[in-house]
């Protein structure tokens, strides 16, 4: 017993200073925090999980108490050692079977929920679909035969980057038109999600708004979100999906209705025309020369493009790059927004910042490279992406080439996607 | 007391006449040295050099997750690269469970199930040596990707044409322990060699063979334990006196030879994909991705209670020793034991609740997943019935098993939380649930199995280790578990997902991570320290007696170090916790003489497991070569075959072998108890 108050006390009084060291509010409400929940999918989950810590925390009190109280009261006190061993019995039914029933009725009351959980988040229940119809709220065009839907998205997962696709709206592969990594909902509209994957296995989770369901190839799986806030939301990819898995995020922007009726409007529409003359004009020009347009898509400039790439259209008017890994806001900004847990307004974009990442992300893995052929960023900021390292895929005609850019033509490149918004 | 007295050392060894098959093969007969370790077909020194090589790869499996951790202390770190901590985390799972925990708990069946049910061996000894070999092979085919990957790395390998037409370098696994199709399989149309489009490398054709080598050495043991168990058992010893630790073991090989067949296959298919253009999770070719999910997962989740059986086993030997009472509720114990086998394999999708299964089959599995936690805590509740009563010493072991119950309840209520589908859809795939199951299979297996080392050591060489030392290491190693896997509950439920190499600063991660990463390396101190502490003990530990603990089962009545022929009369039993009755009650242990004059007959050493085996090795590291397209290595394949096949004929040709040895006369007659005596 000594050595239990020796060793273990200060170890337990250690770890119980650590645990509550940290724990403010705006702890359990950061970026990806899923006990911060936006919506009624995200709120069931936590409910459902709330159920299982209560169950749990009482468990633990019982279960664990009769543990240390067994082990203080029957520990052994000096000079029992030579005494003959305790009375010793080899159980009692009454008492075994007894907790077996117990424990079997404590699980009741957390099976119950879940079950309840479990249909609830199968599919877009029928309460929640008759103010979320698109006829109910949307102003913008779409067809007929679509007007009794709700909203429908497709997302696409890719090794490491998301494309979303709003089929009743016409922003589709087919129609040229889709969204990558950072996609756009109405607010307190219900959104049925059609997930589906072109390489490996996925994972689509937005903490705030919904537990995550797996894109697999060949499979062809959906969930419904709705989202209560207007906000920035966090997502990523929660399924190991090769070397750059970490780098596989995107965003969630939540807006009024009338806000996401301009959006849809604003994704069809061409790309604005950079001055004639201008570094963009250059750029654009140095755009189909490097091969950009093989994967890349600029609607109204470059539309015969294959689309494997994330369409470029409107590039420069979202807050991140690169599977949203590399983020255009001021850092410093968006930290005093963070440390107050608030998901409702986002950092606007640093144009400076957005340049230099524009800059270092098409540079890296060795495409930039100097008068002697030197590469001037030789360090990989995402891993075998296929921008980077397409002789991985078996991408027709671009096996065997190995683009690469001078300063001056990074430059105009950088300064024709400045221009894409 | 007479059992002291039966014990002497081996008067006489009888050999029988030198076995000559019709191919005047010898077998080996040294009992020292090299020669003997590598020969050996004892259970005794088989089960040591399991532990041997189970610890050494134990600590190598750590030294991998220290390296994850290191990288995981900060935002955007790049201590290592993207796709060497995708092989980290990849090789730490395989390595902790097919080649530290699996072993370990092989090493204690090994050496105590003969001890514990009364007999002199196991049922087969050269198929035991076989799978002891087999696993070390299996081990070093695994662990030679990262030879080729280091050479990659360093560029040993840029003048070979065959390098340079690879598309795809990395040579050590990158698709984390459970290799999901198709990131580990082949996507899009094959083309004429029959190379479809790949994720990875021959990385993955590694993981496959070492994996499909590993479950053979499974697979080997887990039929020579049954076998043992049900056949080998001394006069008396019926199946409800069997200790709870062989009764464990039991049940454990019963899910290994019903798990490993799934992986088996899973397997194979994956190989056929990948080298024969196949196409069983190839989605273009309308192949199913999701059929390999199921099939892992029903071997993945027996594997876990593969796990955890024996260290709950250990759990059972220990708490009643040191309460010095028996095992409350003995026919549940081991019936719950049973139960959590059986539903084991039922509750396989809670892998899967974010595969879309749709909801009647996730309700089905939320619900049995609820109910294994029922066998689950009867175990503990009878743990703590054991305690209840009892007059409880604090030694190591007992120690270490009260952190394995603190900690596996711990690790059993995060498991509650997340059998609730709705739940688990937010914490699948994140840092909660790594918190989870480490507290499971580190709280609790390797406590476990550390508490088994401490407790058996004295036994196995005879040798005590310093307390001081244990105490300390133990305390090291339970904080700083906690200090580790403690915060992680929180950066799951913060929204961290697992398996991603770093992450980016602002989302609120980094202190705990930082913590973690402390807590991870006082851990290590402590596995090492506890580690060095056995080592050094084997060597050069203090002397102790026969029977330090006041034991419980027949392993203590017999001198430390174990004589080669266990016991020198078979025992006759006529209770549960034999030797405890035999000291303290009314029972005794009975003996029968069964070797007849020359003495009793004792298995010969063999040399060809060793050499079957190690046609596995040259099979297993030929293949990944093959698919590396070097000249030749095909043949490689086919000789390490052909090397397995011609050791098991020649151990068929060999014959039965062995010598007799007069094992020391009693000087009193033990005296039978009435149960004995009728028998």
């Amino acid at each position: 017993m000594p050595f239990l108050v020796r060793y273990l006390t200060p170890c337990l009084l250690v770890l119980a200073a650590i645990f509550t060291a940290g724990c403010t509010k705006a702890e359990w409400m950061v970026r990806q925090s899923t006990m911060d929940p936006k919506g009624p999918v995200a709120q069931v989950q936590f409910d459902v999980f709330m159920a299982t810590v209560w169950l749990s925390l009482v468990l633990f009190v019982l279960v664990g108490g009769a543990l240390v109280y067994a082990v203080i009261r029957y520990r052994q006190r000096p000079g029992q050692r030579d005494l003959p061993p305790p009375e010793t019995g080899h159980g009692n039914p009454l008492i075994e079977v007894g907790l077996i029933m117990a424990s079997i009725a404590s699980l009741v009351v957390i099976a119950i929920p879940t079950l309840e959980a479990i249909w609830y988040l199968d599919d877009v229940p029928a309460e929640r679909q008759p103010d979320s119809k698109l006829s109910a709220w949307y102003k913008g065009s779409y067809s007929a035969d679509v007007a009794e839907e709700v909203l429908t998205i497709d997302v696409i997962g890719k090794q490491w980057w998301f494309r979303f696709e709003y089929p009743q709206l016409g922003l589709t592969q087919q129609s040229k038109r889709t969204v990558p990594n950072e996609m756009v909902i109405p607010r307190g509209k219900v959104v049925r999600i059609n997930l589906r994957s072109e390489d490996v296995i996925h994972s689509f989770w937005i903490p705030k708004i919904a537990g995550k369901v797996d894109l697999i190839p060949g499979r062809r799986n959906h969930m419904w979100i709705q989202a209560d806030e207007t906000g920035h939301y966090y997502g990523q990819c929660a399924e190991f999906c090769g070397d750059s898995h970490a780098y596989m995020l995107f965003r969630c922007v939540v807006v009024e209705p009338e806000v996401f009726d301009k959006w849809v409007e604003s994704q069809k529409a061409p790309a604005p025309e950079p001055a004639p003359d201008s570094l963009a004009a250059k750029g654009k020009v140095l755009f189909a020369q490097k091969t950009c347009i093989m994967c890349h898509r600029v609607a109204g400039h470059y539309e015969s493009s294959a689309g494997f790439g994330p369409d470029l259209a409107r590039v420069a008017s979202r807050s991140t790059l690169a599977g949203a890994w590399m983020d255009h806001r001021d850092p410093v900004i968006q930290g005093a927004i963070d440390a107050k847990g608030n998901t409702e307004v986002s950092a606007p974009i640093d144009p400076a910042l957005q340049r230099r990442n524009f800059h270092d992300w098409i540079g890296s893995s060795g495409i930039l490279v100097n008068a002697e052929g030197k590469p001037l960023i030789p360090k990989d900021i995402k891993p075998g992406n296929r921008m980077h390292y397409y002789r991985m895929f078996n991408v027709a005609g671009l096996r065997e080439t190995k683009t690469t850019l001078t300063q001056d033509e990074l430059d105009a490149l950088v300064e024709y996607m400045m221009t894409l918004k | 007391m007479a059992h002291a007295v039966h014990h002497t050392p081996v008067a006489d060894k009888i050999e029988l006449p030198p076995e000559r098959s019709d191919l005047g093969l010898i077998r080996p007969d040294r009992t020292t040295g090299l020669l003997d370790w590598l020969t050996t077909v004892d259970h005794k020194k088989i089960g040591i050099l399991y532990g041997a090589f189970a610890m050494f790869f134990f600590l190598l499996g750590g030294v991998e997750a220290l390296a994850i951790r290191t990288q995981l202390a900060q935002p955007n770190n790049d201590f290592i690269t993207a796709r060497m901590y995708n092989q980290m985390f990849t090789m730490h799972g395989t390595t902790m469970i097919f080649l530290g925990v699996m072993p370990l708990s092989a090493a204690f069946f090994n050496f105590l199930v003969p001890l514990q049910i009364g007999a002199r061996d196991v049922a087969f000894p050269r198929l035991n040596a076989f799978s002891l070999w087999t696993f070390v092979f299996g081990a070093f085919v695994l662990n030679a990707s990262w030879l080729f990957e280091f050479g990659h790395l360093a560029g040993w390998f840029k003048d070979f044409s065959w390098y340079q037409r690879l598309t795809y370098t990395d040579f050590a696994p990158a698709n984390g322990w459970f290799s999901y199709a198709p990131l580990s399989g082949t996507f899009g149309q094959a083309d004429s060699a029959m190379q479809a489009q790949r994720f990875t490398g021959v990385g993955t054709d590694f993981w496959i063979i070492g994996i499909q080598i590993l479950g053979i050495a499974s697979l080997a043991a887990s039929f020579n334990f049954i076998v043992t168990i049900f056949n080998m058992r001394a006069p008396g010893m019926t199946m409800m006196r069997l200790p709870a630790f062989t009764w464990m073991t039991l049940v454990t090989a019963f899910l290994i030879i019903l798990a490993f067949p799934a992986i088996t296959v899973a397997l194979i298919q994956l190989m056929f994909d990948r080298q024969f253009g196949a196409n069983f999770f190839n989605p273009t070719n309308g192949g199913q991705p999701i059929l390999w999910q199921h099939l892992f997962w029903i071997f993945g989740h027996p594997e876990v209670y593969i796990l955890v059986l024996p260290a709950m086993g250990i759990i059972s030997e220990i708490i009643p020793t040191f309460s010095r009472k028996s095992l409350f509720g003995y026919p549940i114990i081991v019936f719950s034991g049973a139960v959590i086998g059986f539903l084991g394999f039922a509750v396989w999708s809670h892998h899967m609740f974010t595969t879309g299964l749709g909801p009647i089959p996730t309700a089905a599995f939320s619900l049995l997943t609820m109910a294994i936690a029922v066998p689950t805590g009867v175990k503990i509740f009878n743990w703590i019935g054991t305690i209840w009563g009892g007059t409880v010493r604090f030694t190591p072991p007992m120690v270490l098993a009260l952190g394995f119950i603190w900690m596996f309840m711990c690790g059993g209520f995060s498991g509650i939380m997340h059998s609730a589908a709705p739940a688990d859809a937010q914490q699948q795939d994140t840092y909660f649930v790594v918190a989870h199951f480490h507290y499971v299979l580190l709280g609790g297996v390797l406590l476990g199995l550390m508490a088994g080392l401490y407790f058996w050591f004295p036994k196995i060489f005879g040798r005590m280790p310093s307390a001081p030392i244990a105490y300390t290491a133990s305390g090291l190693v339970i904080f700083g578990f906690n200090m580790a896997f403690g915060p992680m509950h929180y950066l799951g439920l913060a929204g961290q997902p697992r398996r991603t190499h770093t992450y980016q600063a602002g989302y609120g991660w980094e202190e705990w991570n930082y913590i973690a990463t402390i807590g991870a390396f006082i851990l290590g101190i402590g596995v090492f320290l506890a580690f060095a502490n056995l080592v050094w003990t084997a060597f050069r530990g203090k002397v102790c007696a026969a029977d330090p603990w006041d034991g419980r089962t027949l392993e203590w009545a017999l001198p430390s170090p174990v004589p080669v022929y266990n016991f020198a009369q078979t025992p006759v039993i006529a209770t549960r916790d034999a030797w405890f009755e035999h000291k303290h009650g009314k029972a005794r242990i009975g003996a029968v003489a069964d070797g007849g004059p020359e003495g009793v007959h004792m298995p010969s050493q063999s040399w060809m497991p060793l050499l079957a085996s190690a046609g596995f090795l040259i099979a297993g590291i030929s293949l990944p070569m093959m698919a590396m397209g070097i000249p030749y290595a095909g043949w490689g394949v086919i000789a390490g075959l052909a090397i397995v096949f011609l050791g098991i004929w020649l151990w068929a040709l060999e014959g039965p072998g062995g010598y007799q040895l007069k094992t020391p006369a009693p000087a009193v007659t033990p005296v039978p108890t009435p149960v004995a005596a009728t028998r």
